[in-house]
C-alpha cells in the first residue's frame, strides 16, 4: 500500500470521526442554550442596557441627550457589556485518557472531547472566543473555530499522561482543563500557578472511569498504563485497594488545595454519568466565573 | 503382570511415580498463578504500593486436591491397571481343543468363541501348542502356536448337525495320527450322541480330559405337523427341568414381500416333561404363509423349523361340464375327486369367470369341452402366470371337435375325433391296464397297481411332440395323460373322465398319488418312503448352524428317500428342497427326535462357560485425568477472575460432552397442530381417490373464500385429513365425500371419529349422488356410506325440518343444493317433545349442532374453485345454474355457521319475548 492511499484512508477516518463528534457537541449544547446566561451587566457593547444619572467623571460625550432633554437631571446610556471573553481550553489528548472499563462506557477521552466541544459551541454562541492554551489556536469566535477545535480534538497524543498546556495562556482569560488529572501533579500545579500568575481562573474538570473509582481487581495482576509505559505488578491485587482508595482520595484533596490556592473550580466527572450534569456545570462554573 | 490387592499392573513401576505426588503439592502450592494483564490509566497512583506478604494468593486446597487426583490417576493409568487378571493356570505340553460345534451351541457361541480366545491367550502365553477340532467338520488336527489360530477363529462356525457316527470314526483316525499326549479342553454342546463315549475314552488314554459346558439348556423345535385342521408344533429339551414357557415364532412373508412375525404362540414345558407340544389352529391364508417357526432367543438351527407345502393347503376351483343334479352325487363327475382333495386341499366354488380372479392353484375342468373366449382367454391369462390346468376327458370332449384340427391352446394335444372304448361289450380286445411310468414323468416311481384299467378314452393325434408331452401311457402305448407347460404354469389332460365311467383309475390309491406327484394334492400324508421312491430333490435353500437360511449354491440333489430317512449330516444339510413342483423341507430334528443330554464320567472336571474377561481400565484412569485437569483449567481461569474466559469454555466443554439427546416430539405432528390451529381451519376426509380429493379440497378452498367475502368467518387454507394418522379435533367441520373403494377405517380412526363427534365436531357426508337410491344400497356410494357409518355413533336422523336452525343461521333458505338440487338432507331429528309456541314462528329444537350432515348433492363440486377463484365445475344450465351454485355457497355459510354458533340463531326467536319483558 503506498503513502498516498494510507494517508487518505487516514483522512476519512478523522473525517467520519469529526460530525459526529461536532454533532454530539452540538446536540448537547442545544440542551443547555435556553438557560440565564446572559451578561446582565453594563460594558462595551451595541444593545442599550440602562440610563444612569450622569456621575461625576463621566464624560460628556456620554450623556445621552435625547434622554436627557426630558427633564432636568442628565443621564447616560448605557449599553449591555458585549465585550468577548476569551476562553482557551484543553483537554488531555494522552494515552490514559483513552480508556474504558467497560464496553459500555465511553473512553474518558471520549468524554472529556464531547464536554470540551460542547462548552466551546455553548460559549461560542454567547458570543465569547475560545481557543487552545498552546499556540496552534489563540482564541477565536465562530463556528470554524469549533471545527477547528474539533479537529485539534481528533487527534491522540502517543505520551502516557501529557502535562496540561499552559504556553499561550492569555493574561485574564478564562480556562477549562479537561483531564483524569492522574499524571504527575507537579506539572498541574506548574499550569495553575502559572495561570494564577497571570490572572486566568478558570475550571479543572476531572473526568475518571467507575474502573478506577472501585479498584475492583483481584488476584496476581500485573497494572499497565494504556500507553505501556509504567506498570506495577502486584500479587494479591483485593489488598491493594484500601490504599489505591487512599491515594486516590489524596491526589483528589490535592486538586482541590491547588485550586483553592489559584481561585479555580474543581469538577469531577465520572463517565458513567450523563455528560449533560457536567456541562450545566461546567457552564455555571464559568458563568459563575465570569464577572 | 503385578497384581496388588486384585487388581494387576502392567508396569508396576511407574507407581513409584505415586512418591513424587506430596512433593508436586508443596511445588503446586508454592508458585503463584499466572498474572493478569490489565489496562489501567491509574496505575501512577499504584506505583511504590508493596504487597503486604510476598506469597502471592495460595492455589485453594481444593484446587490443589483435583490437581493432585489428576497426578494420581496419569500415574496410576500409566501403570496399566487391569480388572480381572486372568491368574496363571499350570499346564503345559500340546492342548487340544475340542468343539462339539453342532447347532446345539450355536446360540451361545460367541461365548463359545472368547473362552476360546481366553484359552488361546493363556496357551500362547504358556507357550503351548494348540489344535482345535470340530467333531462336525472333522479335519486331522494340526499343533501350531495359539496365535496362529486365533485369526482362524472366527471361521469357527457350529454346523446345522450332531456329530454323525462317520465323523467320530474319522476322528478317531485322524487322532490315532497324532503322536504323542496332549491334554483336552472339551467345549462341550450338553448333547450325546452315538460315539460319544469312545471319543471320550480315546481323548482320556491322551492326557487329561476338561469339560467346558456350555451353560444354556438347548430347546429345540420339532418339525411342524397338519392334523385335524391344526398345525401341531411340538418343542423339545434335553433336560428335564422345571416348568419353562418358550416362545415361538411363526415367520412368512406378509402380502408385500416382507419377512415378518405373522403369529407367536408359547409353549408350556410341564415340570419334568421333555417335550411339549400346542395346536395352531391359523387361518389358511396365514398358514400358507408361514416359513419358517422359530424359538425366540434361540439362535441354532435346532430352534428352526421350516415348513414346505405341507402346511400349505392348496385351492382348487372344480368346474364340471354338467351341473350337479340333486341326488345324483356319486354320479357326478367331480365325486373322487372331491374325495381325494378334501383332506389336503381347499375348494373355491362359483363359475369358471368367478373362481379366476381368485386365483386358486388348481383349476379341474372335468369334461368341460367349450369354453366362452372370455373364458379361455382368461384361463390362458391364469395359467401362463403359474396356474395348474388339470382337465378330464369325458363325454363332452369326445363328442366336440375340441382340438381337432390345431391344437388348443388350453389342451396338452390334439385329439382324435370320438375316442375309443377298449375291452367293452362291444369291442374287441381286453380293457388295457397302465405302462410303468417313464423315467423322467413326474409320476416315475410310483407303483402301479394291478386293478387299474382304462376302458374308453380320447385319443392323441399323433404329434412330433406327442411323446415328450405324454407323462402315462396305458399298456399298448396310447397315452393316458398328457401335459405341456404354458408359460409358467402347466395344462394336463387325464384322457379318461375324472369318474369311474371310463376307467377304474380314480378308484384306485394311484389316482391319489398321481393327483400328488402334479402337486394337485399337495399334502401332509405325502411324505412317506414309497412316494418318494425314483424322486430326486435338488437343495435351494440351506440352513447354517446359528438356523439362517442362505443360498445353496451347487450343491448336488438328494435322493428323495434319503431325505426323508436320511440322518442330517454334511451330505444331507437341513434347508429346503425341491423336486419339480414340490418343496419339501428338512429340518435338523426328524419328527420323533429326542435329545438326551450328555453324562461326563465323575472323574472329568467340568466348567461352566463363564469367563472373567481382562478389563484394562488404564484408559479409564487417563481420561478421568483428562476431565480433572479440564475442571483445573475452567476453575483456575474462574479463580483468576477470567470468568467469561471461563463460561465459555465450560459452554463449549458443555456442548462437547453432552450429546443432545432430547427428542423432539414429531415435527410434523406439531407442525400440523400449529398450522390447524392458529386460525379456523375446514377439513375434508381424504378418500384415496385423487381427484374427489382434489375436487373436496377445491371445495373446501372455494367455502372459505365464500365465507371470507361475505361474513366474519375467515379460515385458513382448507387441508384434507387422513383420518387414520390426523387429529381431527382441531377441525370443527370435516366434508366427508364418499366414494364406492374408499378404504374403511380402522378401528383407532372410528374412535377418533366418536369423540369427534361426541365433542361436537360435525361431519357432512356427501354420496355425490344426487341421492338416487334415496340413502339405500341401490348406488354403490349409499352402500359405502352405510358401511362406513356402521361404526359411528350417529343419532336418529331426518330430513332437515322446515324450521331448522339451518336454515337461517346466516341465510334464509328452505333448499339445501349442490351440483344436484331438490333432494332431501338429513340431520339429528328434533326432539320429540320440541312443539311450536304460540306466537313463534319456530319450535324450539335441540340444543346441539346435529353432529353429521347427511346429502347427496355434491356441494363440494358446487363450492369447488380454482386458484383464481373460478368455478371448476359447472352446475345446471345458465342463470338458473349459477342461482343453484349461488344457493350451494349459502348453503355452505349456513352449514359453517351452524357448526360455529350452534343454537345461537335459534335463541334469536326468544328475542321478542325479552324485548317484551324488558319493556315492562
Amino acid at each position: 500500500m503506498n503513502a498516498a492511499l494510507t494517508l487518505r484512508e487516514r483522512s476519512e477516518a478523522e473525517a467520519s470521526r469529526l460530525p459526529p463528534l461536532l454533532a454530539r457537541a452540538e446536540h448537547l449544547a442545544g440542551t443547555v442554550l435556553l438557560g440565564d446566561h446572559g451578561r446582565r451587566r453594563s460594558g462595551l457593547g451595541d444593545d442599550f442596557w440602562q440610563y444612569r444619572p450622569a456621575q461625576i467623571g463621566d464624560s460628556r460625550r456620554m450623556i445621552d441627550h435625547r434622554r436627557s432633554a426630558r427633564g432636568d437631571q442628565q443621564f447616560v446610556r448605557e449599553r449591555e457589556w458585549q465585550i468577548a471573553q476569551s476562553v482557551l481550553l484543553w483537554v488531555d489528548q494522552g494515552a490514559s485518557m483513552r480508556f474504558a472499563s467497560d464496553k459500555a462506557l465511553p473512553t474518558k477521552a471520549d468524554r472529556a472531547r464531547l464536554l470540551g466541544l460542547a462548552t466551546a459551541i455553548l460559549l461560542v454562541r454567547g458570543g465569547e472566543r475560545v481557543g487552545l492554551t498552546d499556540t496552534t489556536l489563540p482564541p477565536r469566535r465562530g463556528n470554524a473555530q469549533i471545527i477547528r477545535l474539533a479537529q485539534a480534538w481528533s487527534q491522540d497524543a502517543p505520551t502516557d499522561y501529557t502535562p496540561p498546556e499552559h504556553r499561550a495562556m492569555i493574561p485574564h482569560a478564562r480556562a477549562v482543563f479537561i483531564s483524569d488529572f492522574l499524571g504527575p501533579l507537579d506539572e498541574v500545579e506548574l499550569a495553575l500557578t502559572k495561570a494564577a500568575d497571570r490572572g486566568v481562573r478558570g475550571v479543572l474538570l476531572q473526568v475518571l472511569d467507575p474502573g478506577e473509582e472501585a479498584f475492583p481487581f483481584r488476584g496476581r495482576t500485573i497494572f499497565e498504563s494504556v500507553g505501556g509505559t509504567v506498570r506495577h505488578e502486584t500479587l494479591k491485587a483485593g489488598e491493594l485497594r484500601e490504599r489505591y482508595l487512599d491515594r486516590l482520595a489524596r491526589r483528589k484533596d490535592a486538586l482541590t488545595q491547588l485550586c483553592r490556592a489559584t481561585g479555580w473550580q474543581l469538577g469531577l466527572h465520572h463517565t458513567e454519568d450523563s455528560a449533560q450534569t457536567a456541562l450545566l456545570w461546567l457552564y455555571r462554573a464559568l458563568d459563575g466565573g465570569v464577572q | 503382570m503385578t497384581v496388588l490387592a486384585g487388581i494387576g499392573f502392567t508396569a508396576p513401576w511407574v507407581l513409584l511415580g505415586l512418591l513424587t505426588l506430596p512433593i508436586l503439592w508443596l511445588i503446586l502450592r508454592a508458585v503463584p498463578p499466572a498474572p493478569i494483564r490489565r489496562l489501567f490509566p491509574a496505575v501512577t497512583l499504584l506505583l511504590g504500593l508493596k504487597d503486604d506478604e510476598s506469597v502471592s494468593d495460595r492455589t485453594p486446597w481444593w484446587l490443589l486436591l483435583l490437581r493432585m487426583l489428576a497426578a494420581a490417576a496419569i500415574i496410576i493409568g500409566l501403570a496399566g491397571p487391569v480388572l480381572n487378571p486372568a491368574r496363571d493356570e499350570a499346564g503345559s505340553g500340546p492342548l487340544l481343543l475340542v468343539l462339539d460345534a453342532s447347532w446345539a451351541g450355536a446360540t451361545r457361541w460367541s461365548a463359545t468363541l472368547d473362552q476360546i480366545d481366553a484359552q488361546l491367550t493363556e496357551a500362547g502365553r504358556a507357550g503351548r501348542p494348540v489344535s482345535i477340532l470340530r467333531l462336525t467338520d472333522t479335519e486331522t488336527p494340526v499343533f501350531q502356536a495359539a496365535e496362529a489360530w486365533r485369526g482362524r477363529l472366527p471361521g469357527l462356525t457350529p454346523m446345522p448337525w450332531q456329530p454323525t457316527e462317520a465323523q467320530i470314526d474319522n476322528t478317531l483316525a485322524a487322532l490315532d495320527a497324532v503322536d504323542g499326549g496332549f491334554d483336552t479342553h472339551w467345549f462341550s454342546d450338553r448333547l450325546s450322541y452315538a460315539g460319544h463315549d469312545r471319543l471320550l475314552s480315546a481323548l482320556q488314554s491322551r492326557g487329561a480330559v476338561t469339560v467346558y459346558r456350555s451353560p444354556a439348556a438347548v430347546v429345540a423345535v420339532a418339525p411342524a405337523s397338519y392334523q385335524d385342521g391344526a398345525i401341531q408344533l411340538t418343542a423339545v429339551r434335553a433336560e428335564p427341568g422345571g416348568a419353562e414357557t418358550v416362545t415361538v415364532l411363526a415367520q412368512g412373508r406378509d402380502p408385500a414381500g416382507a419377512m415378518r412375525v405373522l403369529h407367536t404362540t408359547e409353549i408350556q414345558f410341564e415340570n419334568g416333561s421333555n417335550t411339549a407340544q400346542i395346536e395352531l389352529a391359523l387361518p389358511s391364508e396365514l398358514r400358507a404363509r408361514i416359513t419358517r417357526f422359530e424359538i425366540q432367543g434361540q439362535r441354532s438351527a435346532g430352534a428352526v423349523t421350516l415348513t414346505d407345502d405341507s402346511l400349505r393347503r392348496r385351492e382348487v376351483a372344480l368346474i364340471a361340464g354338467t351341473l350337479n343334479r340333486e341326488g345324483l352325487e356319486l354320479l357326478s363327475p367331480l365325486h373322487y375327486l372331491t374325495q381325494v382333495l378334501i383332506p389336503t386341499a381347499d375348494f373355491v366354488e362359483g363359475g369358471l369367470l368367478e373362481v379366476l380372479p381368485a386365483n386358486p392353484d388348481v383349476i379341474v375342468l372335468a369334461d368341460v369341452a367349450t369354453l366362452s373366449d372370455t373364458e379361455q382367454v382368461g384361463l390362458t391369462e391364469w395359467v401362463e402366470q403359474g396356474g395348474l390346468l388339470l382337465r378330464f376327458a369325458g363325454p363332452r370332449m369326445a363328442a366336440s371337435d375340441l382340438g381337432r384340427d390345431a391344437e388348443d391352446t388350453l389342451l396338452p394335444v390334439r385329439l382324435r375325433s370320438g375316442g375309443r372304448s377298449v375291452g367293452g361289450a362291444m369291442s374287441w380286445g381286453e380293457a388295457k391296464g397302465l405302462a410303468p411310468f417313464p423315467e423322467g414323468s413326474p409320476f416315475f416311481g410310483l407303483q402301479i397297481p394291478e386293478d387299474v384299467t382304462v376302458t374308453t378314452q380320447v385319443m392323441a393325434q399323433p404329434d412330433p411332440n406327442l411323446a415328450d408331452r405324454a407323462i402315462a401311457s396305458l399298456s399298448d402305448g396310447t397315452p393316458l395323460v398328457t401335459r405341456k407347460a404354458l408359460g409358467l404354469g402347466q395344462v394336463v389332460l387325464f384322457h379318461v373322465t375324472a369318474d369311474a365311467e371310463w376307467s377304474s383309475l380314480p378308484l384306485s390309491g394311484l389316482f391319489v398319488e398321481m393327483l400328488d406327484r402334479l402337486a394337485v394334492a399337495s399334502a401332509a400324508k405325502s411324505r412317506q418312503v414309497e412316494q418318494l421312491q425314483g424322486t430326486t430333490w435338488e437343495p435351494i435353500q440351506i440352513l447354517d448352524g446359528f438356523g439362517t437360511l442362505s443360498d445353496a449354491g451347487n450343491l448336488p440333489g438328494v435322493d428323495g428317500v434319503a431325505l426323508v430317512s436320511g440322518q442330517v449330516g454334511p451330505d444331507l444339510r437341513p434347508g429346503l428342497y425341491e423336486s419339480g413342483k414340490q418343496k419339501l423341507a428338512l429340518n435338523v430334528l426328524a419328527e420323533d427326535a429326542v435329545l438326551t443330554p450328555v453324562v461326563w464320567p465323575t472323574d472329568i472336571p467340568i466348567k461352566g462357560q463363564e469367563v472373567s474377561t481382562e478389563t484394562p481400565v488404564g484408559g479409564i484412569l487417563l481420561s478421568l485425568a483428562l476431565v480433572l485437569l479440564t475442571v483445573d483449567v475452567i476453575a483456575s481461569l474462574a479463580l483468576s477472575g477470567r470468568l467469561g474466559l471461563a463460561r465459555a469454555a465450560a459452554m463449549a466443554l458443555g456442548a462437547m460432552l453432552l450429546v443432545p439427546q432430547a427428542q423432539a416430539q414429531t415435527p410434523e405432528e406439531t407442525e400440523f397442530a400449529l398450522n390447524s390451529t392458529q386460525e379456523l381451519v375446514l377439513a375434508h376426509v381424504l378418500t384415496g381417490d385423487a381427484q374427489v380429493d382434489d375436487i373436496a379440497l377445491a371445495g373446501m378452498r372455494g367455502l372459505v373464500q365464500t365465507l371470507y367475502y361475505r361474513t366474519s368467518v375467515e379460515p385458513a387454507e382448507p387441508v384434507g385429513v387422513d383420518l387414520e394418522r390426523d387429529e381431527l379435533a382441531f377441525f370443527p367441520l370435516l366434508y366427508w365425500p364418499i366414494t364406492p373403494d374408499q378404504p374403511q377405517p380402522s378401528a383407532e380412526a372410528y374412535a377418533k371419529l366418536n369423540a369427534y363427534l361426541r365433542s361436537g365436531g360435525m361431519i357432512l357426508f356427501d354420496t355425490r349422488d344426487a341421492n338416487i337410491a334415496g340413502f339405500g344400497t341401490a348406488s354403490a356410494n349409499g352402500r359405502k356410506l352405510q358401511q362406513l357409518a356402521g361404526p359411528l355413533n350417529i343419532p336418529s336422523l331426518e330430513p332437515i325440518p322446515r324450521d331448522h336452525v339451518l336454515t337461517r343461521t346466516f341465510y334464509l333458505l328452505q333448499d339445501f343444493p349442490g351440483r344436484y338440487g331438490g333432494t332431501e338432507v338429513w340431520v339429528e331429528s328434533a326432539p320429540l317433545d320440541a312443539e311450536q309456541i304460540e306466537g313463534m314462528p319456530f319450535r324450539n329444537l335441540n340444543d346441539n349442532v346435529t353432529p353429521v350432515v347427511i346429502g347427496g348433492n355434491d356441494w363440494a363440486g358446487a363450492w369447488a374453485v380454482d386458484r383464481n377463484g373460478q368455478a371448476l365445475l359447472p352446475v345446471g344450465r345458465g342463470y338458473a345454474g349459477e342461482r343453484q351454485r349461488e344457493l350451494a355457497h349459502r348453503f355452505g355459510v349456513n352449514l359453517v355457521m351452524h357448526v360455529l354458533t350452534g343454537n345461537y340463531k335459534s335463541d334469536q326467536v326468544h328475542v321478542p319475548a325479552l324485548l317484551d319483558r324488558l319493556g315492562q
